[in-house]
């Protein structure tokens, strides 16, 4: 019984198995043969925040205005994109389109895995002219473009009005100067009972870079301006981050070990008065009814200065639709849609030649945001090794002095040596 | 000649049908398991960064540099301190929780429901949860013993709190699974042995110590050895809780492997990462298997 069955049954199951598998493999290899003019092309972002539904709209007006491109993005969060991307581009795939940092431009034009843009930018669909300075200088490698902005960034000091309040201050006036800050941060500290607070939270890794801004306000640098040499054991840098981990050791302002996503939160919750971040969280903290305003970095011995933060949309080496991509990155620069991107997310416009543009005057932060893009500096601009300066030789080092395991000087001193080693190629 | 054409190959129907059956796993697996295990293999001895063309041969220097890479040994110092703190803790619980459930008479499939229940949910779930509830500020856990008095530390920000606080969170997600092997282990011990023991006169403890453990042999073997070797591989947990941090303590090897690898993009280290992690895993496994078969001889 059992034998005539198996007869009759098993080879059946087996060619429905095989049908299976080459249909499956089949699937995969499918890649769509029509050849009609309609192209798709596909563009990895992680554009996961908040201000996720202002790029989708972006995405979308394009398919509109060009219904013989379609884009599939795919939004990931930025640190799998990262691992995802470069391997595909190697092995002769990935993406169309990436949106990356800008810092990350230098390592992948190196390397041949992100298309030049010389011709989108001398063909003036991207105008120079009317980009900021800084700006054009990290789309760049080697002196010739890579990268087209897909946004553009700078920080601010957040500051809750409420907090403000109760500890005494004036919540119309913020802090301009850093002895006005310090004032502020240890009013707005609580760091004694159970219902603590901080005064500002200063997130140390895993986060838009909080410390290099309090380095170069006190007139210290990470690196030389063209970028060969370490400045970590400069007595500017050393005074600075002594002020700050001295605040934040004694006087407990923030929390230690904090990522960007912690602080965030602690001031979405009221926990935390003052937050120095971007315009990015403008539309999460609003829909949370936090009473709240921003105003300029207050100016400390080292003059006025911000963190300028850029992601820039890259073409992907693989790409068999160049025409596509650069029309893509033409429309996403152009001042309407660039003034459709700032009113949506609160980022100021990527291009100067706007500010007094009435449509931006619509999201009063992009405005405010825009009005510090002069001051605004780039952290590790044109480094090629800037993920690793950051992530092995900064972070450790800022870390190693706020847990008290080494003193500023020999830290810093240290982390200098290992710097200079790197840039120097050793 | 002969004999050659006397051993081919010939399936029956049946075999046939197995193989076609296993062809489609055993296409995906020597596709996505063991050639990229044969790979690596050969990349360790390259230096192949993702960033840089080409790669290179440099013989054994991957290795040469990795024996003083102080980040490396951290992260080995981390894993042998996690495997520590959670195999021992670990199996100590479950045996005591698998001891009670054979005990019970009643409700035995709901409470093997419950502690198994962490098992089958995904490590990341779990992490975020677990962080959630740790966390200083808004966190759960933390507000309920702050109320009673026990001031928590800030666990996952702490250098010294963070790796007891994955530690913690392991050990509750491994229980069940331990739980239930040693259960079916348990159950499989014949009852004979313990009326013979107790005409002897044996009191519950040594009824334990010399029947119990001594017939549990097996199945804590199996046990140990598993629970070292996913220890020594621990990154889900890491990664979703405290990226490695604070100050890479509690950085395991598999994720520094993944820092150099994903992160750096240099494969070629990280490859050679993960060959000596085999090696060490292979040779544990062995002195463990060893150990276990002294006393089967003693």
């Amino acid at each position: 019984m059992i034998r005539t069955m198996s007869k009759t049954r098993k080879p059946w199951i087996a060619a429905l198995a095989l049908l299976l598998l080459v249909s499956t493999l089949l699937a995969a290899c499918n890649n769509k043969g029509k050849s009609d003019e309609e192209v798709t092309l596909t563009f990895w972002n992680g554009f996961t925040g908040p201000d996720r539904p202002a790029y989708e709209a972006m995405v979308n007006e394009f398919m509109k205005a060009h219904p013989k491109i379609k884009i599939e993005m795919d939004i990931q969060p930025w640190d799998t994109l990262l691992a995802k991307l470069p391997t595909s581009l190697v092995s002769g795939k990935g993406p169309d389109i990436a949106a990356f940092n800008a810092s990350l431009i230098p390592q992948y034009a190196k390397a041949g895995n992100i298309l030049p843009l010389e011709d989108l930018y001398s063909s003036k669909d991207i105008d120079q002219s009317v980009l900021p300075p800084s700006l054009v200088k990290q789309m760049q490698f080697d002196g010739k473009f890579f990268g087209a902005p897909a946004n553009f960034a700078t920080l601010m000091m957040y500051y809750n009005k409420d907090l403000f309040k109760a500890a005494g201050l004036d919540p119309e006036k913020p802090p301009a100067t850093w002895d006005e800050w310090k004032d502020a941060i240890l009013k707005t500290t609580k760091s004694e009972g159970s219902d603590k607070q901080y005064g500002l939270v200063i997130g140390d890794h895993a986060t838009i870079p909080n410390w290099p801004i309090l380095i170069w306000g006190g007139g210290g640098d990470i690196t030389s301006a063209d970028g060969k040499s370490s400045l970590l054991a400069d007595s500017k840098t050393i005074a600075a981050v002594k002020f700050w981990s001295d605040l934040v050791i004694n006087d407990g302002i923030s929390p230690v070990n904090l990522t960007g996503a912690e602080a965030d939160k602690l001031f979405l919750s009221s926990k935390a008065a003052m937050s120095v971040t971007g315009p990015w969280m403008t539309p999460g903290f609003t829909a949370a009814g936090l009473n709240y305003a921003v105003a300029p970095i207050p100016v400390g011995p080292g003059g006025p200065v911000t963190l300028a933060d850029s992601v820039a949309l890259v073409g992907g080496k693989n790409t068999k639709h160049k025409e596509a991509v650069f029309e893509f990155m033409k429309f996403w620069n152009s001042k309407e849609q660039q003034i459709t991107l700032s009113v949506q997310s609160g980022f100021p416009p990527a291009r100067t030649d706007l500010a007094n543009d009435p449509g931006l005057k619509k999201n009063a932060f992009a405005a405010q945001f825009a009005t510090v893009a002069n001051d605004a500096r780039f952290y590790l601009g044109g480094q090629e090794q800037a993920s690793k300066i950051d992530n092995d030789l900064f972070i450790p080092a800022i870390q190693t002095i706020t847990n008290k395991k080494g003193s500023v000087e020999d830290v810093l001193k240290d982390a200098d040596k290992k710097l200079n080693d790197l840039l120097q190629g050793k | 000649m002969i004999s050659l054409k006397r051993r081919k190959f010939t399936p029956d129907r049946q075999t046939r049908a197995a193989i076609w059956f296993l062809l489609p796993s055993m296409v995906t697996l020597c596709l996505f398991v063991f050639w990229p295990i044969v790979d690596s293999f050969w990349l360790s001895f390259r230096h192949w960064n993702l960033m840089e063309a080409g790669r290179e041969f440099i013989g054994f220097n991957n290795y040469r540099v990795l024996m003083q890479d102080e980040r490396f040994w951290n992260s080995v110092y981390n894993t042998v301190y996690y495997t520590f703190g959670t195999v021992p803790l670990c199996i100590v619980a479950s045996l005591g929780l698998a001891l009670l459930c054979n005990a019970a008479l009643r409700g035995l499939s709901v409470f093997k429901a419950i502690y198994f229940l962490p098992v089958i949910t995904s490590f990341a779930v779990i992490s975020i949860v677990w962080g959630f509830l740790m966390d200083p500020d808004i966190g759960l856990l933390t507000y309920y013993l702050n109320k009673i008095g026990l001031n928590m530390p800030d666990m996952l920000r702490s250098t010294t709190w963070a790796m007891p606080a994955v530690i913690l969170v392991a050990i509750w997600k491994n229980v069940g699974f331990n739980l239930v092997i040693l259960l079916a282990g348990l159950q499989g011990i014949p009852v004979s042995l313990y009326e013979a023991a107790k005409l002897d006169g044996a009191n519950a403890f040594q009824r334990f110590w010399s029947v119990t453990l001594p017939s549990l042999r097996h199945t804590l073997l199996f046990v140990v050895i598993i629970s070292v070797i996913s220890s020594f591989q621990v990154f889900d947990q890491v990664y979703v809780m405290t990226r490695g941090g604070p100050l890479n303590t509690t950085e395991t090897i598999v994720y520094y492997i993944y820092h150099q690898g994903f992160e750096l993009l240099d494969m070629g280290y990280a490859s050679s990462m993960a060959w000596l992690l085999f090696m060490v895993v292979f040779l544990i496994t062995i002195v463990q298997l060893r150990l276990f078969r002294f006393d089967q001889t003693d």
